[in-house]
């Protein structure tokens, strides 16, 4: 187990920047988990801490080491693919002894190793059979097998759920959890599922066109977005967000006013407010509701502010028609408000 | 229906299947019967001596060993030299590789009928002919395994690149991933080459009539046309012996192999 | 001595660069041998071309163009080149439609069709000269064929010594013997065609033919137009059937170019137009490859 430390990390593609000088500090077994939109650079940006892809300027250190000039071999990581890159002519078996079995280990302490990660994974009946004869959650544990047997410093995950269907997805997503729980093992997790990051991660870094948004544990990064990026990435359904200019009386968007937290002042913003932090009021805005959606233990409701088109969620059981009107108020202490120009957070 | 079908496929296969059956028979008819009227579909009587004559007129056993072992050293040679160019033209960065590759392609667009005359030349320079080395080196780098190189290619290009990655990681370097991870994958690619690259050097003909002269040194195509008498005229109880004998084997293996053969030679027709 | 503040110094063996040399010595081998053995003889072939080369006479001439023009002026060259043209023409037609005949039978449903299957392909196994040989013996004057015929009548010609049916008897051995890969070939196409546009051709009341005609067809159609040049470019290589057939006779009528340049080079030693030869040959074959290549761009293009 390791720290792992990227400083002013980029990388280019001939004169294409795709990473533009990263800064992390990941500590000895914490699990940080990468998320962003797909062409974010979040996969190029593990594969460089893999030694899969070069790394243009900035250094990598994995423990005391800087390992840019490294083999992915010689960083003593250990990695699980999208499709996890199980070799197919191999056993189960072989597939995980595969790495001890290349750096020398003698057969009984591979056996042994493979048995206790076997045990752990609940993969021992599976042992002698090939990948093609297993499903995809067994699929997704040999390979994470794989991974554990070596003992590694670190843990890499290049979206490991993304070919499971949702309830498998569920599942695994705790195993995983519950893995780096058991072993302690440093963790980069990629994935593009906000979701996975919120509920996996002790740290989430938010990137976004090779840059990093914000760094943060997920609720503080839920709470107190850095800027409307990662307001509107973290969360779902998404922040709602209303264009407009800050004054005393209020927020003056298009056609309504918004209310303020007190203190705040600036100029031209955007008001940024979740779905769940709209209450039902009835001396409250006025909104048109274009769509009731009742899931149970809340209802999620689609509706216009004057011409601003917002989501909200209830724990109350709305009961509106489409094209009728109900009053919100927006809970004033969990209004975000962002610089219109910058998108960087106000208050 | 389905009888009209069955009885039509056997009239066609007639021309397929009858020519093998007739070299069957003819090896043990003695001469007298070979041109008999009308023509014998069995033997009405049998001379098994003929097998015996094709060692005694020709070193048949030698003959067969020569085209056995160039045969075998041909379809590895090349099983090794198209499997680690096509790798790496499919997967390997490195600069130059577009144009290296164009220069290898280049090879399929001449066949070595083409070079025949100075490739005789060369060998000639370098005291190789009446010797095995044309019959090897000629097929393993022209243009059959340039085509060999490029089924190759195609197949590993379709080769996941996460598993050379995750062998990487595993602790794998160029050599180990090559030998350990792609080429047990290519089996289906290797198989097809190994099948068409056999097949090749088996039948060859023009090079060895070009550059063996010595009986010892024929390879069996070059032998099989030799079984005549004193006067030129074929004997041809003998040579459908010898003929038999070059055919069989072969035959054999594939009615065993057939589906790996024909499904083989699909993919590489698609493929390539 | 190395301080904090010094940059990192690079490795010289870096991950590309030893995957560089991985990559040349992967290719080196075939890459030289193709180089030496198909390459540089080809630019030899051209020099010796523009030379007078009689090896008998030991003479070896600069000539210039002198061969070429005596490859315009050549009267036997026209009925070599007929004689390739129909040799090519006939196999490749000959070939296709059988290969396709028999491909569609083959597609169909029935039980046993595995052993029809490996029988028509056998051929393609037979070792060459081993099929001629035997195709030889069947079309001797006295020789089964004509035994076959005369039973039912008829009096059969010297297959292989008329001119009429000399070049005929060539194209349909060889024929016999290679249809069978062509035949896999399409088998694996048609089998290839979603069933879900034959029965949505039955749903529309299509008949059997008009959907062999609408569908099947057009699908397989890149597969057909691809295996018939292959095929054109290996009839344009073909010589053991003609040397132990008929020697190119009788007269030249079953003279094809490879076999030309044969006689030409090492019966008459006229190395220096054997090697003309040679360079048209090449210039046939690579402009049909090169059709080829385009065509395969087009229709992968068309399949993506």
């Amino acid at each position: 187990m390791a720290p792992v430390t990227l400083h002013h990390v980029k990388k280019n593609y001939g004169d294409v920047a795709v990473i533009h000088g990263v800064d992390i500090d990941i500590a000895d077994g914490e699990f940080v988990v990468l998320v962003g939109p797909s062409g974010c650079g979040k996969s190029t940006l593990l594969r460089m801490i893999a030694g899969l892809e070069t790394i243009s300027d900035g250094e990598v250190s994995i423990g005391a080491r800087v390992v840019n000039d490294l083999d992915p071999k010689d960083r003593d990581i250990a990695m699980v693919f999208q499709n996890y890159a199980l070799y197919p002519h191999m056993t189960v078996a072989t597939n995980m002894g595969f790495s001890l079995e290349h750096r020398g280990a003698s057969k009984a302490e591979i056996a042994e190793r493979v048995k206790w990660a076997a045990d752990i994974l609940g993969l021992v009946p599976l042992l002698d059979r090939y990948p093609r004869q297993l499903s995809g959650g067994q699929r997704q544990r040999v390979a994470m097998g794989r991974a554990i047997v070596r003992n590694p410093q670190v843990f890499l995950f290049d979206e490991p759920l993304s070919n499971l269907d949702a309830k498998l997805r569920v599942v695994m997503r705790g195993e995983i959890k519950s893995l780096h729980q058991r072993l302690g093992v440093t963790t980069v997790y990629v994935t593009h599922d906000q979701v996975e990051a919120m509920t996996m991660a002790d740290k989430i870094v938010v990137m976004n066109g090779g840059k990093v948004e914000q760094i943060g544990k997920p609720l503080d990064l839920y709470d107190r977005p850095a800027n409307q990026f990662v307001a509107g990435f973290i969360g779902s359904p998404a922040m709602n967000f209303v264009g407009g200019k800050i004054t005393p009386n209020g927020f003056e968007a298009a056609g309504t006013t918004l209310p303020l937290p007190a203190g705040v002042t600036g100029g031209n913003a955007v008001y940024g407010i979740r779905p769940e932090h709209f209450e039902l009021a009835t001396d409250g805005l006025p909104a048109t509701v274009l769509l009731v959606e009742p899931m149970g233990s809340e209802t999620q409701v689609t509706m216009t502010l004057s011409e601003h088109k917002v989501i909200g969620v209830f724990r109350e059981r709305v009961q509106a028609q489409s094209g009728s009107t109900i009053t919100v108020r927006p809970n004033l202490a969990h209004v975000h408000l962002f610089d219109a120009a910058t998108g960087s957070r106000i208050n | 229906m389905q009888i009209a079908l069955y009885g039509l496929m056997c009239v066609l296969l007639i021309p397929f299947v009858f020519p093998t059956w007739w070299m069957l028979t003819s090896s043990v008819k003695p001469i007298s019967d070979i041109f008999a009227f009308p023509p014998d579909l069995w033997p009405r009587r049998f001379d098994w001596t003929t097998y015996a004559k094709v060692f005694e007129l020709q070193p048949f056993g030698q003959q067969y060993w020569n085209s056995a072992y160039i045969a075998a050293i041909v379809t590895a040679g090349t099983m090794i030299f198209s499997s680690m160019a096509g790798y790496a033209f499919a997967r390997i960065k490195f600069p130059g590789s577009n144009f290296l590759f164009t220069v290898v392609l280049l090879g399929l667009l001449i066949p070595s009928e083409v070079t025949i005359v100075p490739l005789f030349q060369m060998f000639l320079g370098w005291g190789m002919i009446n010797t095995h080395w044309p019959l090897i080196l000629v097929p393993i780098f022209g243009a059959p395994s340039v085509f060999a190189t490029f089924v190759m290619r195609q197949f590993f290009i379709a080769l996941p690149g996460e598993l050379e990655e995750a062998a990487r990681v595993d602790g794998l370097g160029r050599f180990k991933i090559f030998w350990i991870i792609a080429l047990p994958l290519a089996k289906p690619a290797l198989g097809a080459v190994a099948i068409f690259t056999f097949l090749h050097s088996w039948n060859l003909y023009l090079e060895p009539i070009v550059f063996i002269s010595s009986r010892n040194m024929f390879t069996l195509p070059q032998a099989l046309t030799q079984f005549t008498d004193a006067y030129g005229g074929a004997m041809w109880n003998i040579q459908m012996a010898a003929a038999t004998m070059t055919a069989l084997p072969v035959l054999a293996v594939f009615i065993i192999a057939q589906k790996q053969f024909v499904e083989g030679l699909a993919h590489t027709g698609l493929k390539g | 001595m190395t301080t904090a503040t010094t940059p990192r110094k690079r490795p010289f063996w870096t991950i590309e660069r030893r995957d560089a040399i991985a990559g040349y010595t992967f290719v080196a081998p075939q890459l030289i041998g193709t180089v030496v053995f198909v390459l540089i003889p080809l630019g030899l072939v051209f020099w010796y071309s523009l030379h007078e080369w009689n090896v008998l006479a030991n003479s070896f001439n600069f000539v210039g163009d002198a061969n070429y023009q005596l490859l315009l002026r050549d009267p036997q060259l026209p009925r070599v080149l007929t004689a390739s043209a129909i040799f090519s023409a006939g196999l490749a037609v000959l070939n296709m439609s059988l290969a396709l005949l028999l491909a569609v039978l083959l597609d169909q449903k029935l039980r046993g069709i595995v052993v029809f299957r490996t029988l028509f392909f056998s051929p393609v196994v037979v070792s060459l000269v081993a099929w001629t040989i035997v195709w030889s013996f069947l079309l001797q004057n006295n020789g089964g064929i004509n035994g076959f015929l005369q039973m039912i009548g008829i009096q059969g010609p010297n297959w292989l010594r008329e001119p009429g049916t000399a070049m005929v008897s060539v194209i349909v051995v060889q024929v016999f013997k290679n249809v069978g890969l062509n035949m896999i070939l399409f088998l694996a196409a048609l089998q290839g065609v979603p069933k879900e546009l034959y029965e949505a051709a039955r749903v529309d009341g299509a008949s059997a033919w008009k959907q062999f005609r609408r569908i099947t067809v057009p699908m397989i159609s890149p597969t057909i137009l691809l295996t018939s040049i292959i095929t054109i470019v290996g009839s344009l290589q073909v010589f053991a059937q003609i040397a132990v057939l008929t020697q190119g006779g009788p007269g030249v009528s079953t003279t094809v170019l490879v076999y030309y340049l044969y006689q030409q080079a090492f019966q008459f030693h006229y190395f220096g137009y054997g090697s003309t030869l040679s360079i048209l040959l090449f210039l046939i074959v690579a402009v049909l490859t090169f059709v080829q290549w385009q065509l395969r761009k087009r229709i992968v293009f068309y399949e993506n």
